[in-house]
């Protein structure tokens, strides 16, 4: 009992869908020690039809578009690299300027100031370097860069603008059996086509026109499988395995057009709220933190 | 005496007309000599009266030969090493050098010493997790990729050849980094002015 369990055990996945959870030896779990031997058995023409349904899976990512706020040791070791920085350094020729232009001028106080003495004197206005940094400052305040933060964004879900500073996943609500479940956008696999071409079509299916995913590379970067529940299995479908391919959101910021609660934009700490546990075990995995 | 004698054989050797008698006198008949021609004839010299000069065909080649020699020395003489093009990183620039532009160096106080150097191993082990938590997501997703692979050959061979295929769309690969701040939308940026003020170096 320990062994075969241990086994069952160690392979990922099942879904708690009605509460049962079956533990039974199944053919699958059998051929699945044995690699070689089912070669051998693929060999023969008719191919052991895998009692497995697949699936295609996107997991489509908004990268980060701003750079994240820095911790308090990020902070005090960027001021002290400064502060070294500064203390090693030469002076540039600004620098220098400043400090002829202060001296120029304390020397202009003075009561015995000459101004014939004064070398390179043209005798025309002179533009300080402080006026020169004043200028450019007022240049620089007519620029309104955009605000880092947007205090509104951050709570609604759907706005695929929230959270700028980290990626964000895209999450949707579908039926899958009787239940609507919070899952990534899949699509059924059909003949012919690859599961890179069926998680396309996962994507394409959404009714956002404007989100286009670039996928990176043809194979998958996880997977997830479970059993059906009794009631539904059948001799050639036991179970389904989802198959996930990664895509980098390269255009659309506009809403989707699916109703709201039907699809959310992400962290990977907020996940758990959305996921079942065992599939965002799997989930989790390939996700990277930033 | 036996000098004499010697040189008197001599010439009774060369000139058997002579008279057996007259072999004691050095002075031989010029005419004997065929250094010496009749007085009578034209007053010429042996090569003038030698056979006209065969032109040997080797002597313009000698020639050619000869010029060729001369215009190697001469290319190897003008063999200059071509002059290495320098390296603007390597030279340090000569405002470097210029003393009044060296900072008062500040005098830091124990405790700021002290700080600094807390503040550099705290900063160490900070990067130390960063990386730690890093490598361990990287080796993560690694492990499930190949699970992944792994599960999808056994459900078919197909589908695992065409996964495993290499992606010839993907590279090349661009995407725009995180910035500061959000992209301003509808924003035109103003053209900046420069002067390019590379050097190109020719050898």
């Amino acid at each position: 009992m320990a062994a075969p369990c241990w086994r069952i055990a160690s392979r990922p996945l099942w879904l708690k869908i009605s509460g049962s959870v079956k533990i039974c030896g199944s053919v699958r779990n059998v051929s699945c020690s044995s690699p070689q031997l089912r070669a051998a058995q693929k060999l023969s023409p008719a191919k052991a039809a895998s009692p497995w349904v697949l699936h295609g899976a996107v997991c489509l990512q908004r990268l980060p578009v701003i750079s994240q706020d820095r911790s308090p040791i990020e902070e005090q070791f960027m001021d002290m690299m400064h502060q070294i920085e500064l203390e090693k350094s030469l002076m540039s020729d600004h620098e220098l300027r400043l400090l002829d232009d202060a001296e120029r001028m304390s020397r202009k106080q003075e009561a015995d100031y000459d101004s014939d003495e004064e070398e390179d004197y043209g005798g025309q206005e002179i533009v300080t370097a402080q006026d020169l940094e004043d200028a450019w400052e007022q240049k620089l305040k007519q620029f309104q860069p955009a605000s880092r933060t947007d205090a509104s964004d951050t709570t609604d879900v759907s706005s695929s603008e929230r959270c700028l500073g980290n990626s964000l996943v895209l999450l949707v609500k579908q039926d899958v059996g009787s239940q609507k479940l919070w899952l990534l956008p899949q699509q059924p696999w059909e003949a012919g086509e690859t599961l890179r071409q069926t998680a396309e079509r996962a994507l394409t299916s959404l009714p956002g026109a404007e989100l286009k995913g670039r996928f990176l590379g043809n194979a998958p970067c996880g997977f997830y499988k479970y059993k059906f529940p009794k009631n539904i299995q059948t001799e050639s479908s036991v179970g389904a395995k989802v198959f996930f391919f990664k895509a980098v959101l390269s255009s659309g910021s506009s809403p989707l057009p699916l109703p709201k609660d039907s699809y959310a934009w992400v962290r990977k700490d907020e996940l758990q709220d959305y996921l079942s546990p065992e599939y965002l075990k799997q989930v989790k995995r390939f996700i990277m933190h930033v | 005496m036996s000098a004499i004698l010697y040189r008197s054989a001599a010439q009774l050797l060369s000139s058997p007309a002579l008279p057996a008698g007259s072999a004691v006198s050095n002075v031989t008949s010029v005419r004997h000599s065929h250094w010496f021609t009749s007085v009578l004839s034209l007053k010429t010299t042996v090569p003038l009266r030698a056979e006209p000069r065969k032109k040997k065909k080797v002597d313009p080649r000698r020639d050619l030969i000869v010029k060729e020699r001369l215009k190697k020395k001469l290319k190897k003489l003008e063999k200059v090493p071509p002059e290495l093009i320098p390296i603007e990183d390597f030279i340090i620039p000569a405002k470097c050098f210029d003393e009044t532009r060296v900072r008062g160096t500040p005098r830091l106080s124990f405790e700021e010493s002290e700080r600094r150097a807390l503040l550099l191993k705290e900063w160490s082990r900070f990067k130390y997790s960063q990386h730690q938590a890093e490598t361990a997501d990287i080796n993560e997703a690694l492990k499930a990729q190949t699970q992944a692979l792994e599960e999808l050959k056994l459900e078919s061979e197909e589908l695992y050849n065409a996964a495993v295929s290499p992606d010839l769309s993907l590279f090349p690969f661009q995407h725009q980094g995180p910035s500061f701040t959000p992209p301003l939308t509808n924003y035109e940026a103003p053209d900046g002015k420069y002067s390019d003020i590379t050097r190109v170096y020719t050898q």
